[in-house]
């Protein structure tokens, strides 16, 4: 049965060929007749996972009563990995520069009201050459984290290209969240918070700016995440359970932004 | 009569230290049969072996006489990934190798341009920096356009100039058609490599010798080719000529970095070799079999790597297919400076140059659980089956805590190496041992006085000498015996193994004889707790 997946995946990859792009990791691209496979293939090989849906109640050993693969997204140098480890592990990696090669995956369970919900957490390496392989994974994620760095004018200005390959790439619904980095910084700042919220009411997504080095923001990105996809699969049953991560984050960070300014003391 | 040469002598070009090394082989009236253990079996020795045997050095000097007409270098046509992938797995894999003239080159002119580089001003330039010219080794690449890519000790952007210089000698030399090989002024060699599109240049102060800083640079080129592939490394300079390649290789400057100190102290690169974690028997079969048993089913799964301490504790892999040592070099040095692997499950792509330089393979990266800091890594050729490689991990992990597996590796991680002394050879101090058929190698702890950091660099550098005399391509060695003046080392070369000693200086050839004795029947007593001795497939 497995074989005849991969046959069927094979025959998907071919499909895709128009997709090809210049960076294909690929190994058959440089001599394959055949047209490259896009870097967005089929997930296949974990169609048969039951973990795979957004609904996999008891399906691992811990109780969970969803399941989320959310993805960190954004140029090199950002923070995307010490985001994830002030979200895990509450503390922040000072002075080493860790890079992240391919792809990390780690899980975090976090309560939403009364419910678990086990977040998936994919960290991908900001550098272009591992482009096409994060791409494969663009389409199984439920939540995009895109991050730019405010002291660094270009990680902002990539955000719009970070978006284009989202389109192209994630699933239609998937939900995405803008987040400024490193709003510590605040003498080193060159991406104003106005220059961040404009940019994401012209793509219609919720916005906010975060330190993982004080942890402003972090924990409420990834609740309001879970919330949101907790909500979404409410709605398929009733429709009174709306919710809005951008009123959501209003609300909770309206407190937390006048003291914004006090928190970047830095240099 | 042992030749007292020690520093200064090894630092003169290959033919001018064939004199002394002839002398010496002839001074040494060592009969090589009194040592022999059992005839024919050498400790260690296997039929069957995961790794590929040929010795990297030979390669290299092919590889090296190949690089002139790199540029026009057609990528092989058959790939082993794509192999593997298409499922019918055979098909040899043929190098296309062009030969060259070797060079000659007018030395004037050398003086010249190097005394150019020597005394090149810029404005708060590294150059004027005398930290930054004390420097033992340093290492360069740049472009055939001459744009840097690479330095070790500055930021390359501050060393435009100089990669000019560089560049200019280069393309100075193959104007005439032909290639630069060194330049030696002094104490210091400038070595050029000339790989595809990229220079490579080292500029040493230490005794390696041209051949093994060679080694070095390749080492490095195939850094990044694993980095970038063979191929996508040759389109990008087809398509933009002045490519700036920093861009893609952002975030991979540590891995050079630390493949260079690496391999200023690891015999295992000039041995072309990987040393195993010392393990019974029963245990590394058990680990092995919970492997095989766990991944059997997964399809274009090439390779199971488990690494300890950069030591090997098991390997399995496809039929048909072998791992190279220099490969797995490459995977060591990965592991060993990503931290970000010892906190979360990675999924990466990796270049494998002697396994297939134009493919990628996707690898599953993670350590086995908190309280084993052993790595694991699952590659294959199939960039979709994270999920179910990372299943499989699960079960290799549960299985092997419920057999106590974690527990024997956990104790032979923390202890200590056992040292010479231990083994009761009195007058010996130190050792490595090289079995040829399997790739292996076998060291002791370190023992006074080789105890501080210089101390081993030291002795590791008289290693390296050994071993380019042993080997070296104009007139290579079979034994040295050699009185220095703080030890006295040996080295012996045989069709199945390689041996490097150390003993106290005083030591009498007899006496040298005797302990080498014991030490080989030691090592073939022990020798299926050091080595792997068998090569488990799928």
């Amino acid at each position: 049965m497995k074989g005849q997946e991969v046959v069927a995946a094979r025959a998907a990859k071919q499909q895709q060929g128009p997709m090809h792009r210049a960076f294909d990791w690929l190994p058959t691209a440089a001599n394959s007749k055949a047209p490259s496979p896009g870097p967005g293939n089929p997930h296949h090989s974990h169609r048969q996972s039951s973990n795979d849906s957004l609904f996999s109640a008891q399906a691992t050993p811990e109780h969970c009563d969803l399941h989320c693969k959310v993805m960190l997204l954004g140029d090199s140098g950002v923070g995307k990995t010490c985001i994830l480890t002030r979200f895990r592990d509450g503390q922040f990696l000072y002075g080493n520069y860790i890079t992240t090669v391919g792809i990390d995956f780690r899980n975090k369970m976090v309560t939403v009201d009364d419910s678990h919900v086990k977040l998936q957490i994919w960290d991908t390496a900001g550098q272009e050459r591992f482009r096409s392989v994060t791409h494969a994974y663009y389409r199984d994620a439920h939540a995009l984290l895109l991050l730019y760095d405010v002291t660094n004018k270009q990680s902002y200005d990539n955000i719009r290209a970070w978006l284009g390959e989202i389109r192209e790439y994630a699933q239609d619904d998937v939900v995405i969240m803008l987040l400024g980095n490193k709003c510590d910084c605040g003498a080193e700042r060159v991406v104003r918070r106005e220059d961040g919220q404009r940019l994401a009411n012209e793509y219609k997504v919720p916005f906010m700016e975060t330190s993982a080095k004080t942890g402003l923001n972090v924990e409420l990105a990834f609740h309001a995440v879970a919330r949101e996809l907790k909500a979404r699969t409410k709605k398929e049953y009733s429709d009174e359970s709306k919710f809005n991560v951008q009123e959501y984050l209003g609300q909770h960070q309206s407190h937390r932004n006048s003291c914004l300014a006090t928190n970047c003391l830095t240099t | 009569m042992a030749t007292k040469d020690s520093a200064s002598a090894t630092t003169s070009s290959a033919s001018g230290s064939t004199a002394t090394a002839t002398a010496t082989a002839t001074a040494t009236s060592l009969r090589v049969e009194d040592v022999t253990v059992e005839s024919g079996i050498e400790p260690g020795a296997s039929a069957e072996t995961m790794l590929v045997t040929t010795d990297s050095l030979e390669e290299f000097e092919q590889e090296l006489s190949s690089s002139i007409d790199d540029r026009q270098m057609k990528e092989s046509i058959t790939s082993t990934i794509s192999d593997i992938q298409q499922d019918p797995v055979d098909s040899p894999k043929t190098l296309a190798m062009n030969l060259e003239k070797s060079a000659s080159f007018d030395s004037n002119e050398i003086d010249e341009l190097s005394q150019q580089f020597g005394q090149n001003s810029l404005d708060a330039d590294p150059l004027k920096c005398k930290v930054w010219l004390a420097q033992k080794k340093h290492v360069f690449v740049l472009s055939q356009a001459g744009k840097p890519i690479y330095s070790r000790y500055s930021s390359e952007d501050k060393l435009v100039t100089v990669m000019g210089v560089m560049q200019a000698l280069v393309s100075f030399v193959q104007a005439g058609n032909d290639m630069i090989r060194s330049v030696h002024a002094g104490d210091t060699n400038f070595v050029f490599v000339v790989r595809g599109p990229l220079i490579l240049v080292s500029v040493s102060k230490t005794l390696e010798s041209v051949p093994q800083l060679v080694l070095q640079l390749t080492y490095v080129y195939n850094q990044i080719l694993s980095v970038l592939s063979q191929s996508q490394l040759t389109k990008v300079y087809e398509q933009r000529r002045n490519f700036d390649l920093r861009r893609l290789l952002t975030g991979s400057e540590r891995l050079i970095d630390h493949l260079l100190n690496f391999m200023d102290r690891e015999p295992a690169f000039f041995l072309s070799a990987v040393k195993c974690l010392p393990l019974l028997p029963s245990m590394r079969d058990a680990i092995t079999q919970t492997i095989v048993q766990t991944c059997s089913k997964i399809k274009n799964l090439v390779f199971a790597i488990l690494l300890a301490n950069n030591q090997l504790i098991t390997l399995v892999r496809m039929k048909k297919f072998c791992i190279h040592p220099a490969d797995l070099h490459l995977i060591q040095n990965l592991v060993d400076s990503s931290e970000s692997f010892k906190t979360a499950e990675s999924w990466t792509p990796i270049c494998l140059p002697k396994f297939d330089s134009n493919g990628f393979m996707y690898s599953h990266v993670s350590y086995l659980a908190e309280d084993c800091q052993a790595c694991l890594l699952l590659l294959t050729v199939d960039r979709d089956v994270f999920f179910t490689l990372s299943e499989a991990k699960q079960k290799i992990v549960e299985k092997l805590r419920r057999t106590n597996c974690l527990e024997a590796i956990n104790e032979s991680m923390n202890k200590a190496s056992i040292t010479i002394a231990e083994i009761g050879l009195s007058e010996m101090r130190h050792v490595l041992y090289k079995c040829k058929s399997t790739a292996q190698f076998w060291s002791p702890g370190f023992q006074p006085p080789y105890t501080t950091d210089e101390e081993i660099q030291r002795l590791l550098g008289c290693y390296q000498c050994l071993h380019h005399r042993l080997h070296s391509p104009s007139r290579p060695l079979k034994l040295i015996f050699q009185q220095l003046d703080k030890e006295t080392m040996l080295a012996w070369v045989t069709s199945g193994f390689e041996l490097y000693v150390t003993f106290e200086p005083l030591i009498t050839k007899t006496d040298a004889i005797n302990s080498i004795g014991k030490l080989l029947k030691w090592i073939k007593k022990e020798e299926e707790r050091l080595f792997i001795l068998n090569s488990p497939t799928f």
